[in-house]
């Protein structure tokens, strides 16, 4: 089995390497952000670590090491891998040397110790009942409030736990994967085409972005690339989908701060664009539209017309709304620096999407790494420094101004052609492709052989973020956690997968 | 500034969905429908085969040759309208919502080119009906004990101007102990299985459960994965079903009100299995 990856992106660079981790360096000579790490297993069975690191203007780096035994933890000096070196441990059972937080991230206290269902596929798991250690905050006067897994409302299930002194919180624990369903094993032995569905049930209000990360890794792996007119509706589709989530979180925002009108006018600009979208190409969401080599679903004429239309009215009457939402005082009130998430932080933890371009950090896969269509577009990435819901409140308004421009003119210039492109797997392939989903960026890596998928490792934006949450909450009142929460609007099920 | 946008909102037409449109709708979500006269075993298998969830089935020993499809398991991909050659088509209509299970499952004769048991009726849409039943308030809990959020993104659409759900006395409540009703989306994660089974014992009797989505009906694309206990009937006793991946807003909204229509002949059989329960814990505390 080859190991050399293909990058669906710009700029690749990959290296085999079995000394301890050195953190490549960007042009500039700064530490590299890291994108992902994840184990898979060699043809003789062994675990194999990759680091993918971002070296901006070098591209993607992906760097191999084979386990033999003995490893060290690298989330000491790179804190943002904390959650991965868990995440390792939990599928493989790697144990890593200096690990500063060991406890398991994707079992709960029901899963018995020693089974790691991506180094062996496990059968009957015993129902066990273990401990999981909590931090504790100590001293007179602190007070422990938890929430979840079930929630109020029409959320997904996560529990937090908050150390709170009065009503200020000293600290904020995240247990997740509630909802992990053991997304990247099912993978196994899969064929590409039926690996979309799955890529699609990652995290649902993304699922086109997943589907094209997932198809666009499969055509580096095999070599093809997707028809123009393919990347061109894969382009509209993906600048929909963060258009509408744009939409929608700006108005949740909103009703967290009690100004229900605003979001229901929102809910029904967001409402206008799934149904355009499923009169056009069948379905709300996207959903079946992308495959491995392009896209099912063909735009005439006159569904262009009808999509750009859609797009344009909503994205109108979503700027008078957000103008006048973000202008009320009782608003800013509320949004103005609450939830602060401190640039270094996010830096740290290699936060990626809206939340690090709310905290200064000028990042987007589209721009950095163009892909498909975006290639040779010159794109306006909005980024600012106050990193307050505010904050992110303002890019999404921004970003969702760019998105609805993109999808007009990529309509206007749509050339006619072929929309897929045959993808044909030459044996034991692998390869990379990272989007930029309307969360962040998100990353897919698959290994395909005669059997189908061998290897499917999704890193979502979602669960790069969430660590970095609790910074943000940290000395504010617990009652504005909701309306911070919403503000990150990260998946539960994108990051549990 | 508010002012003109209400102004302007006040001008235009409301975009209020009447219920009529809306009931048995199910555009957006590519569930398949079949037309039997121009069905083949040829078709049949490549069907079953494109099919990624196995909603498709072709039965072949035993004659008459059978086409099954369930859909419970279908996740609307569209592979078997585009291999289907015209005999598989998107359904028009979809009455197979906010039914019991086995009325999810459709068999057609191969021989005689023919439905076996005709389709589910659409049952008339008696508005006097659903805005009776209940007194007009059923309040619904929304769990999700291990959904992709697909279900949740449409179920939140119940409640934009367009479907308006309230307008059926039907509201969302925040606790489990305030709900006649459990909407549960996706499949019961391992992790989930202990909180699914204590909302739903949360909830007062007479209470009905509903499953929504693939996901929540057959455990979908996520059947038989290790971090996975099952669909939602594998955890706790479910009521109704609501299919498709994730089901429309339409296709939530007939079946919840569905639903309500059967549910209003049961509620005195309902009220006695209660009073059964109670008096067994009762026994079982002494």
């Amino acid at each position: 089995m080859s190991f050399a990856g293909n990058s669906g992106n710009q700029g690749s660079v990959r290296e085999r390497n079995t000394a301890n981790m050195p953190v490549p360096l960007t042009r500039g000579g700064t530490p590299a952000r890291l994108v992902s790490l994840f184990g898979s297993l060699d043809s003789a069975g062994r675990v194999v670590v990759q680091y993918v690191f971002d070296t901006g203007e070098l591209g993607y780096h992906v760097v191999q090491s084979p386990f033999d035994g003995s490893f060290a933890s690298i989330a000491a000096s790179v804190p943002a891998a904390a959650w991965y070196e868990r995440e390792l441990h939990d599928q493989y059972g790697v144990e890593l040397a200096g690990q500063p937080d060991p406890r398991p991230l994707l079992f709960h206290e029901n899963w018995p110790e020693g089974v790691h269902p991506l180094r062996k596929t496990p059968g009957e798991i015993p129902w066990a009942e273990r401990e999981y250690p909590f931090l504790k905050v100590q001293g007179e006067g602190v007070c422990e409030v938890a929430v979840g897994p079930v929630h109020a409302g029409i959320i997904e299930p996560g529990h937090f736990r908050f150390s709170a002194m009065g009503d200020v919180v000293l600290h904020l624990e995240l247990r997740h994967f509630y909802t992990h369903k053991g997304t990247e094993k099912l993978f196994e032995g899969v064929s590409t085409e039926r690996g979309v569905a799955l890529a699609e049930s990652v995290s649902g209000d993304n699922c086109f972005a997943h589907a094209v990360a997932f198809c666009q890794a499969v055509e580096a792996a095999c070599g093809v690339q997707a028809p123009p007119r393919a990347a061109a509706l894969r382009l509209v589709g993906l600048e929909l989908e963060r258009l509408i989530g744009h939409i929608g979180d700006v108005g949740f925002l909103a009703n967290d701060v009690g100004f229900v009108l605003a979001h229901t006018l929102a809910s029904s600009f967001k409402e206008s664009l799934l149904q355009a979208s499923a009169r056009c190409v069948g379905t709300r969401y996207w959903r079946g539209v992308a495959c491995p080599g392009g896209v099912r679903t063909e735009l005439d004429p006159n569904k262009i017309r009808e999509l750009s239309s859609a797009v344009t009215e909503a994205a109108r009457k979503f700027a008078e709304l957000a103008h006048i939402v973000l202008e009320t005082p009782s608003v800013q009130n509320r949004f103005e620096s609450a939830g602060v998430l401190k640039r270094e932080v996010a830096r740290d933890l290699a936060v990626v999407g809206p939340v690090a371009r709310a905290s200064g950090m000028d990042l987007d896969v589209r721009r950095d790494h163009p892909y498909g269509h975006y290639r040779g577009l010159r794109l306006e990435i909005p980024v600012t420094h106050y990193g307050d819901v505010m904050a992110r409140a303002r890019i999404r308004v921004a970003e969702a101004a760019v998105s609805a421009g993109l999808i007009v003119e990529t309509l206007a210039a749509l050339r006619p052609g072929a929309i897929v492109e045959p993808v044909v797997s030459r044996g034991d392939v692998s390869g990379f492709s990272a989007v930029e989903s309307p969360r962040g960026e998100l990353f897919y890596w698959v290994e395909i052989d005669k059997g189908g998928l061998r290897r499917c490792h999704i890193k979502s934006p979602s669960f790069q973020n969430w660590p970095a949450m609790p910074f943000a909450v940290r000395d504010n009142i617990i009652a504005d956690f909701p309306l911070i929460n919403k503000s990150f609007n990260l998946s539960y099920s994108g990051c549990d997968r | 500034m508010i002012l003109d946008i209400l102004e302007r909102s006040l001008r235009e037409r409301s975009p209020l969905i009447p219920v009529e449109t809306l009931w048995g709708g199910c555009q957006g979500s590519r569930m398949p429908d079949v037309q039997p006269a121009r069905l083949t075993p040829e078709i049949a298998r490549r069907v079953a085969e494109v099919c990624p969830t196995q909603a498709f089935t072709a039965q072949e020993a035993g004659a008459p040759m059978q086409l099954t499809l369930s859909y419970a398991a279908c996740i609307g991909c569209g592979r078997c309208i585009e291999a289907g050659e015209g005999a598989v088509v998107a359904a028009e209509s979809f009455p197979w919502t906010g039914v019991s299970k086995d009325r999810l499952v459709r068999r057609w004769d191969l021989e005689k080119r023919a439905e076996i048991d005709a389709g589910l009726p659409q049952p008339s849409l008696a508005r006097q009906q659903i805005y009776s039943v209940l007194g007009r308030a059923l309040n619904v809990r929304q769990l999700d004990p291990g959904s992709c959020n697909g279900c949740e993104a449409e179920i939140t659409a119940l409640t934009n101007p367009y479907y308006d759900l309230e307008r059926f006395g039907i509201h969302f409540v925040a606790s489990p102990k305030h709900a006649d009703m459990l909407l549960a989306t996706g499949p019961v994660t391992r992790n989930m299985r202990e909180a699914v089974k204590r909302t739903y014992e949360a909830m007062p009797a007479p209470k009905i459960v509903v499953a929504v989505g693939a996901c929540g009906c057959s455990g979908g694309v996520f059947a038989g994965s290790y971090a996975v206990a099952g669909p939602v009937d594998a955890v706790i006793p479910v009521d109704s079903y609501i299919p498709g991946c994730p089901p429309t807003p339409a296709m939530l909204l007939s079946g919840i009100l569905r639903v309500l229509q059967s549910a209003a002949g049961k509620l005195p059989e309902m009220e006695r299995a209660h009073a059964a329960q109670v008096s067994e814990r009762k026994e079982s505390l002494r």
